[in-house]
């Protein structure tokens, strides 16, 4: 009996953890559309240091998250990340190669990746660390994008309305 | 009058076959997904329109210096910015931009900086939507 009595109390409890970790985590499914005027003025340049796609969809899982970017400059990006942290190949143009992990940290997401591409310079590797917030119907996107060699680095925010 | 029409339209022929520096867009030349930061002395300046054209002398992780063609706002908009066209030679600038699909060493230019007149551009033509 007394087993019994602790079979459920941990059955419980760990039911109780599973709906308030369901109620917590975030989903980022949907498809977002930029907003210009919410989002910081030196992405709306011509050729912006720190680019953001014109529209995300999202489909996310319980283990991963696919998300695939337009832009008006840059061809068509597609990722799908292990919810897990663990690092994947991303699905790049040609001549660049790129690879990501996201990760949930308690309401947002975190997406760090390193593209690397041959240039005149020689390898250019460029680091992007992107932090999701989700506020209702608005994703913001703070995204810091890192040179290795110079070690420059540029964040802007984005954000953007649910269709 | 015969030879007037035909002096015109060899005129013509020969014109439209010169290379133009045409206002082109972006994505026809630059990618987009390949961002690159370059630091040298610049060598030469087109100071034009549409385009400004700065000419950096870089020096490459292999220790080559390669002169690298910045595509630029046009002249009359560095003019409004302040920028003159005596501030670029001899100067040393960095700048921040994409890489020409083609592979060759040029760069469309989203901020440059002129480090010792301590004078930075960034490029504000705005477009509806990001990138």
């Amino acid at each position: 009996m007394k087993r019994m009595v602790i079979l459920a109390g941990v059955c419980l409890a760990l039911a109780v953890h599973a709906a308030a970790w369901a109620q917590t985590r975030p989903d980022f499914s949907g498809t977002w559309k930029f907003n210009q005027a919410k989002s910081s003025p030196n992405i709306a340049g011509n050729t912006p240091i720190v680019p953001f796609p014109s529209q995300l969809v999202v489909k996310q899982t319980p283990t991963e998250l696919h998300v695939d970017g337009t832009s008006v400059r840059q061809q068509p990006t597609s990722a799908v990340y292990k919810l897990d942290g663990s690092k994947v190949t991303i699905k790049a143009p040609s001549g660049i190669t790129e690879s990501g992990e996201a990760k949930l940290e308690g309401t947002n997401l975190v997406i760090t990746s390193r593209r690397s591409f041959t240039s005149p310079l020689g390898e250019t590797i460029v680091d992007f660390k992107e932090i999701w917030t989700l506020n209702g119907n608005a994703l913001t996107i703070e995204k810091t994008r890192t040179e290795s060699e110079s070690g420059d680095s540029a964040t802007e925010k984005a954000v953007f309305d649910r269709m | 009058m015969r030879l007037l029409f035909a002096a015109f339209s060899v005129a013509v022929l020969v014109g439209s076959a010169m290379p133009v520096q045409a206002h082109h867009s972006f994505s026809a030349v630059y990618d987009g997904n390949k961002p690159v930061t370059l630091r040298g002395k610049v060598s030469k300046l087109g100071w034009s329109n549409p385009h400004a054209h700065i000419y950096v002398d870089v020096v490459n992780q292999k220790g080559e210096t390669v002169t690298w063609e910045v595509e630029s706002a046009s002249a009359t908009n560095l003019l409004r910015a302040g920028i003159r066209k005596e501030d670029f030679i001899g100067t040393e600038v960095i700048v921040k931009g994409f890489l020409a699909k083609d592979g060759t060493p040029t760069v469309n230019a989203s901020s440059f900086t002129l480090v010792e007149l301590k004078k930075e551009y960034t490029s504000d033509e705005a477009t509806p939507g990001a990138r």
